[in-house]
């Protein structure tokens, strides 16, 4: 199968600062891929990139055969790719009616995010502040869900979010996994592992090991190139 | 009695009049945070189109009509053009906006001099209330705060434009990845403020002499206004805009208006000043 989305040589960073040093990885329709690495390799800095947030300075994203660097954020999100940061991903002041309905959700999509969570379901009225933080962990993906993408780039899903909702998480993105395309940004191999797929580890802002992830995990790549 | 219900109109009109020039600026400054020091002729292009309206067609409630959309027209290629670059940069767009206030104010006196100028009054004359003469062009102002008070309050927190320009407002970035065009947002925005500001400018010109400086009478208090009420808060800003305007009307009753001015800008850094200890304490 062809890739959907396709990096080839990306070049990218904070100003003049350089964190992705030629970065190549491709994800299939469907497929589940997860990108992992200690901390400051560049991993958010890969899905901000792909996003638009930041610009490429060098190298190629390629979406559904179209080059999208130098797009702007929103015309990405249109064209398919929906974003779920690792913070700052709900507005406060917002219920979780309004999320939902600023990422144009149809009732038919409310329908299947509602039936993916359904604790927002009986908070739909209430702000995003008076949520906790697994609560609100499940609004960034069903804001990102209700707008129907065909690829879900994830940052860190379960970092600081209470085991017992990592445990209702998992399952919820393997459901997900079904309809969508997922490029997921992940420390926690556990989770990884349970969403299965692909790999690609990241050092120092370059590809270094690339495969399925659990022959990663199998072979102890995972463990060594993560230093666990 | 009645001399006390007459003062007791003029302190509401003051404070009807300085809410007004405030709630263009909600949007630039408040929301978009956008150090906008052209909003006071944006309050000119609004009272001078009235004024050139009504010369031409005899009609200043047309003149009246129009201000918003010129403010508008003029308001949407200055925000595409230069300001859309400055939202992150607050010297620069100060700097940016006082040029632009330089250059309209000097392209109206190069059209119609300094000569000062005086746009009719649509509603002569006044209403008894409770045997009170109360100038019924005032009183219109007043309504007309009411009102644009209200539909910027139902497009803020009603509309799916309302929505949009939150999320705009509180989180560009999260906004973009969620497929709204914040640089067209923003534009809109922008446009909007200035198009209150233009029909506020028309709205006051009957009660006000007209002339190329017309823009800087009201641009210090609406700042006040909006600091005072705390940015991108509309509640804040017509509380802020009672306090400042009321003061400002009680204290010309007993001291000369200069004098008053500057207690109200006392009154207004005291106000900020004060305005979080008591966010904190009412969020305890």
């Amino acid at each position: 199968m062809s890739a959907v989305l396709s990096i080839e040589g990306l070049v990218s960073g904070y100003g003049r600062s350089r964190v992705l040093h030629g970065v190549d990885l491709e994800v299939r329709a469907g497929e589940v891929v997860c990108v992992m690495g200690r901390n400051g390799v560049g991993k958010t800095t890969l899905l901000r990139t792909v996003m638009g947030i930041l610009p490429a300075t060098a190298g190629r994203i390629d979406w559904d055969g179209r080059d999208i660097g130098g797009w702007k954020p929103y015309r990405i999100h249109r064209a398919g790719l929906a974003w779920v940061p690792q913070d700052e991903a709900v507005y406060p002041g917002l219920t979780v009616a309004e999320h939902l309905t600023l990422a144009g959700g149809d009732g038919r999509a409310l329908g299947r995010a509602f039936d993916l969570f359904p604790a927002l379901e009986e908070r739909i009225e209430q702000a995003a502040h008076t949520l906790s933080g697994g609560e609100r962990k499940m609004l960034s993906i069903a804001q990102a869900l209700v707008s129907e993408p065909r690829m879900l780039l994830l940052d860190e899903p379960t970092e600081g979010v209470a085991p017992s909702v990592v445990q209702m998480l998992i399952p919820a993105l393997a459901r997900v996994a079904h309809s969508c395309s997922l490029l997921l940004v992940e420390q926690n191999v556990d989770t990884a592992l349970a969403l299965g797929g692909r790999a690609y580890v990241l050092e120092k802002g370059a590809v270094i090991e690339e495969g399925d992830i659990r022959v990663l995990h199998d072979e102890g790549i995972l463990h060594q190139r993560l230093g666990l | 009695m009645s001399g006390s219900l007459t003062d007791l109109f003029s302190v509401v009109a003051l404070m009807g009049v300085f809410v007004l020039i405030a709630l263009g600026l909600h949007f630039t400054f408040g929301m978009l945070n956008l150090v906008n020091l052209v909003h006071g002729e944006f309050l000119l292009i609004g009272a001078y189109t009235a004024y050139s309206i009504e010369r031409a067609t005899g009609n200043v409630v047309l003149g009246m009509a129009l201000a918003p959309v010129v403010a508008g027209a003029v308001a949407l290629p200055m925000e595409r053009g230069l300001l859309r670059f400055l939202y992150e940069r607050p010297l620069d767009s100060l700097l940016a906006t006082f040029g632009l206030a330089v250059i309209i104010r000097q392209t109206v006196q190069l059209a119609y001099s300094a000569v000062p100028r005086s746009v009719s009054d649509p509603l002569r004359g006044s209403f008894q209330v409770l045997g009170v003469n109360v100038p019924r062009w005032r009183l219109v102002i007043v309504v007309a705060v009411l009102l644009l008070i209200l539909g910027m309050w139902l497009l803020l927190n009603r509309t799916p434009f309302g929505l949009r320009a939150r999320a705009t407002v509180r989180n560009p970035t999260l906004a973009a990845t969620m497929g709204i065009d914040i640089g067209w947002m923003r534009a809109w925005m922008f446009v909007m403020g200035s198009a209150i500001a233009g029909l506020a400018g028309s709205l006051l010109a009957p009660i006000n002499t007209l002339d190329p400086q017309f823009g800087l009478l009201f641009l210090v208090n609406s700042f006040l206004v909006v600091i005072l009420g705390g940015q991108g808060s509309l509640a804040g800003l017509v509380v802020a805009g009672m306090v400042l305007g009321g003061s400002l009307s009680l204290l010309q009753f007993v001291i000369p208006t200069v004098f008053a001015q500057i207690v109200v800008l006392v009154i207004a850094v005291l106000g900020v000043r004060v305005r979080p200890l008591l966010v904190a304490r009412r969020a305890a």
